[in-house]
């Protein structure tokens, strides 16, 4: 039998191990600073715990990394180490080597089958990928030194990364690569960091650290004329930031005041955390860049904070300009995060204006627009020269016309449910959504929200930035999810609003549990979304795939769509919505 | 109008006075510069921009060319083919630097060149002949076109004739009338504009993205804030005070003469403009920061090249510094960037001490070490030295229990 200390025991142990966890998708550390997964690994800089790295389970390494189609074939190693350089080549080599080492050690006959050996090596050799700080490529290209160039966001600047495509008898292979890689380093003079822990979750929206790149002007004064601008750019960057989460300049205003020293104005995190989602990440940053600082009654505006809030309260009007050319933008890209079930057949009323800006000669076609008698004439003075008349005559085909536009208008009521899972971000990005609607729109905006036991016309239609705002900034969502009340009173609005096309859209993560008129709550807003389809109100449904049953047949009821997305986020509304928007003035015209 | 030199300024419209100057100066010597002016209603930006009008130096054309052509340099289809011989004999005038401007209510034959009406009408000779619109007219001066992002929306036509216009130096026109035949001309116009990105119909980028990379540099309006300079333009433009005035100097209100001064300053700076070039290693820096930050539009380098060349000589300074990049970057670059990328590029600049040299790159590579050696300890033992139990940790292992 092979003791304890030898290497094949140890690995095929490991082996075992890893076997056993990575099929309950789980990773482990291996020893102190390599973490082995079948998933992507991520730092976790918004904790305060350092050295903890987090298995992101919801997101494959093959899938992530290689562009695999299926999951569970590639093992991603990291080995932690301190920021030096370290050479992809001499990794490959040395892992190179200890395989084959570790092939002889079980199975010395091997010794005399040289070629044999090197085959069983230099197989795995185009199947392990190697990145450091230095270079990348596979162990294979490695080895006969083509080295590509690490880009600066690769992975692997302060790790070894490795990717293995190794089945699952294979695993024990993850010791001897760990073990030789760490040995590496060490060679190399460099120290192996030390993962702290390691925990499991799902991947979130990357959040931006802003407070690495924004330089505020308060903190050293160098008196420089010339750094005037720039200055600015970074305070107004920092206000763009807060606004996007927080909503608006109001909103900063308030925030802060959850700082002040007046304790009387301040609320609590819990409550911060209600209305604007998860705050913590930005309160870190305001930490980090000196605005907010920790003493023992909480966290307090530092003399810097308070020159923020003298900048907010001096500058509103331009701070308030720049967020709204935020909000006016379309989100960029993207767009196939959701999926669309059923088909809105409505007909749709259109407005025409006159363009004077424009005129129009077709002689082929009668028209009935008003006629540009400027460009008539000269059209038929230049024609009555090239026709060689003796005098001006206006012939039909000098005619000319003021180009007519039309356009589909669609007043748009936002049913938002404001039950308790709304709160935060999915309530934000709802907000937004409104917001964006009216900046970028012509047409009339509606918000009705339902939670508790009932629901509340919120803002009736208006083109008013500051109604929208002011009502917006109500919503508070707390309570079940009573959607057939929320249904009946937005159609009762849209039906006593003057209002054009109009199209309900409802944003819901849940499904209804408080009912209207009997006991069922899921039946009451069917009957509900009967009114709606009655009405002949177009109707979008956007929310979450795990409720997809119900919320196909509620639409379906209403002769409306359904969009299931994976994330209640503003770029998803806001592509549904303008999606949706199109394509109501695309349908056929009455 | 009050004349360009009685203009209150003040920190937040110091930009745009650097902006329409540095355009003229560059314009007058023969290379357009494209500029925009954003920013709340009721700032300024029209003023500023109008009375400009009254400190245009004047160019020497060939006698009543309606294209202004240049007696050295004739580009119009009636004189471009002509001998330098024939040219002096049709003589040559001095005409003040034009500065036309676009309405809202103009039309694609109105801007570019429709048929001379006269010429047709004529009662003894009538001829078809094309007349050159504003744009042809404004050649080797200026357009200026008021809240540009409304035109954009509404006459698309006009803007595809400002793309083209706009997208080379000198721009390209096309004048097309039925029945006769096309003419195709180069223009060399800066085009000037003024808009309210809040409101309707909201930001040029957002309606014409590619009208708004046409522009070189953009600036954005500031509100005065100080008291000082509020209650002195409040009291220059108070009617009293005008009649005061008008009383001391006769006749005319203001002294037009002061503007003189202006005009002289643009005419030497323009002769400089030929002779000042960006210094090899600031035009190097200029090309990492497209590379490093991944912009999209060489436009934007190449407004920072004249940007800065055109500051220094603003400031009467002989060489391009560091600190006139500096000025211009966002001036060429916020319409072109979101604010996060501007940022960085400017704290890329900003960020200059003696130990990181302006040109050094390893600024990010460092600071990214610096936190990282925070992120983790680094005293992990290595796997050979540990015993078989302490080799696979698991989450619930290395969590600490409580309770």
């Amino acid at each position: 039998m092979l003791g304890e200390r030898t290497n094949v025991d140890k690995a095929a142990s490991v082996g075992n191990y890893l076997n056993l966890y990575f099929g309950q998708n789980q990773g482990v550390r291996l020893g102190e600073s390599t973490v082995a997964s079948c998933k992507a690994h991520a730092r976790m800089p918004e904790k305060r715990v350092k050295g903890q790295l987090k298995i992101l389970v919801n997101r494959d390494a093959g899938k992530v990394f290689l562009d695999f189609v299926e999951e569970g074939r590639v093992v991603h190693i990291d080995v932690y180490h301190r920021p030096g350089k370290i050479d992809p080549r001499v990794i490959a080599r040395a892992i190179f080597t200890a395989i084959d080492e570790h092939f002889l050690e079980k199975d010395p006959q091997l010794r005399y089958a040289e070629d044999e050996r090197f085959n069983m090596v230099i197989a795995y050799a185009s199947r392990i990928y190697i990145t450091t700080n230095q270079g990348r490529g596979t162990l294979y290209n490695l080895l006969q030194d083509e080295v590509e160039a690490f880009a600066e966001y690769d992975e692997g600047w302060d790790h070894v990364h490795i990717l293995a495509q190794l089945d699952r008898e294979d695993y024990y292979l993850v010791y001897i690569i760990a073990e030789i890689v760490e040995e590496v380093i060490l060679t190399n003079g460099i120290k192996l960091s030390k993962v702290r822990n390691i925990i499991h979750g799902n991947e979130k929206q990357a959040q931006d650290s802003y407070a690495g790149y924004l330089k505020l002007p308060w903190k050293h004064f160098k008196g420089q004329q010339a750094r005037h601008l720039p200055e600015k750019e970074n305070v107004n960057q920092l206000i763009i930031k807060l606004a996007e989460k927080l909503g608006g300049v109001e909103e900063i205003q308030e925030f802060m005041e959850n700082y002040s020293t007046n304790i009387f104005k301040r609320k609590g995190i819990q409550q911060q955390k209600k209305k604007w989602g998860d705050i913590e990440h930005d309160v870190k940053q305001l930490e980090e860049l000196g605005i907010l600082k920790d003493t023992p009654f909480g966290k307090i505006m530092t003399g810097k904070g308070l020159k923020l809030k003298e900048f907010v309260i001096n500058h509103k009007c331009e701070l308030e300009t720049e967020i709204r050319r935020n909000t006016r933008r379309l989100p960029s890209g993207g767009g196939g995060r959701f999926k669309k079930l059923g088909q809105i057949d409505r007909k749709t009323s259109k407005v025409e204006y006159t363009n004077r800006n424009k005129t129009v000669n077709n002689p082929e076609q009668n028209w009935s627009g008003d006629l540009a008698v400027p460009e008539t004439v000269i059209q038929a003075l230049k024609n009555s020269y090239l026709r060689g008349d003796d005098h001006l005559t206006i012939k039909k085909q000098d005619l000319h016309y003021y180009e007519k536009k039309s356009y589909v208008p669609v007043d748009i009521c936002l049913l938002i449910d404001a039950s308790g899972s709304m709160a935060g971000d999915k309530r934000q990005a709802a907000c937004f959504l409104a917001e964006h609607l009216l900046l970028t729109g012509k047409e009339k905006v509606a918000v009705v929200t339902f939670q508790e036991r009932g629901s509340n016309v919120v803002v009736p239609f208006t083109r008013k930035q500051m109604v929208l705002k002011q009502g917006l900034a109500t919503i508070n969502p707390a309570g079940l999810t009573p959607m057939a009340d929320g249904i009946v009173n937005a159609v009762n609005l849209i039906k006593d609003s003057k209002v054009r096309n109009p199209m309900l859209v409802l944003i819901t993560d849940g499904i209804p549990n408080i009912p209207l008129w009997t006991l069922d709550a899921k039946t009451d807003a069917l009957d509900a979304a009967a009114l709606i389809a009655k009405e002949k109100i177009r109707f979008v449904c956007i929310g979450v795939e795990a409720h997809r049953f119900y919320l196909e047949k509620l639409s379906r009821q209403a002769e409306g769509v359904v969009y299931l997305v994976d994330d209640l986020n503003k770029d998803n509304l806001i592509n549904i919505v303008r999606m949706e928007k199109q394509t109501s003035s695309d349908n056929k015209l009455a | 109008m009050i004349p360009f030199y009685m203009l209150e300024r003040y920190e937040g419209n110091e930009p745009l006075f650097e902006l329409v100057t540095m355009s003229m100066v560059s314009t007058y010597a023969g290379e357009p510069l494209h500029v925009h002016a954003e920013g709340l209603r009721g700032t300024g930006k029209t003023t500023i921009m109008r009375s400009c009008r009254g400190i245009l130096p004047n160019i020497t054309r060939i006698k009543g060319c309606i294209y202004n052509c240049d007696p050295e340099n004739p580009h119009c289809p009636k004189h471009r083919d002509m001998t330098p011989e024939e040219i002096t004999a049709l003589g040559t005038e001095d005409i003040p630097m034009p500065f036309l401007e676009i309405s809202h209510s103009a039309k694609v034959g109105t801007v570019a060149g429709s048929i001379d009406l006269a010429r047709l009408t004529d009662a003894t000779n009538p001829a078809a002949q094309l007349l050159p619109g504003l744009i042809p007219q404004a050649h080797r001066g200026i357009i200026f076109i008021d809240e540009i992002n409304r035109l954009a929306d509404t006459s698309p036509e006009i803007t595809d004739i400002l793309l083209d216009v706009m997208g080379n130096k000198p721009g390209h026109l096309q004048i097309e009338e039925a029945g006769l035949p096309t003419v195709d001309i180069s223009v060399s116009v800066s085009v000037w504009a003024a808009s309210n990105p809040d409101e309707d119909p909201g930001p040029l980028e957002e309606i014409r993205r590619q009208l708004s990379d046409r522009f070189d540099l953009v600036c954005y309006m500031g509100r005065p804030d100080s008291v000082d300079v509020l209650s002195h333009m409040l009291e220059e433009n108070s009617h009293q005070h005008k009649i005061r005035n008008a009383n001391k100097k006769g006749s005319n209100v203001y002294d037009e003469s002061k503007n003189n001064k202006y005009r002289d300053d643009i005419m030497k700076w323009s002769e400089q403009y030929g002779k000042t070039d960006l210094p090899d290693f600031l035009r190097n820096f200029i090309a990492r920061l497209y590379i490093k930050h991944n912009l999209e539009s060489i436009r934007a380098i190449e407004a920072m090249q004249q940007g800065a060349i055109l500051h220094s000589l603003i400031k009467n300074r002989d060489k391009v510094m560091i600190a006139d990049v500096n000025r211009i970057l966002p001036l060429a670059l916020k319409h072109r960037v979101d604010g996060d990328t501007l940022v960085k590029l400017i704290n890329d600049v900003e960020s200059r001490g003696s130990r990181e040299g302006i040109l050094s790159f390893k600024n990010k590579q460092n600071k990214r070490v610096e936190e990282e050696e925070e992120y983790f300890q680094h005293n992990a033992r290595a796997l050979k030295d540990m015993s078989r139990s302490e080799l696979v940790n698991t989450e619930k292992d290395l969590t600490p229990t409580h309770g």
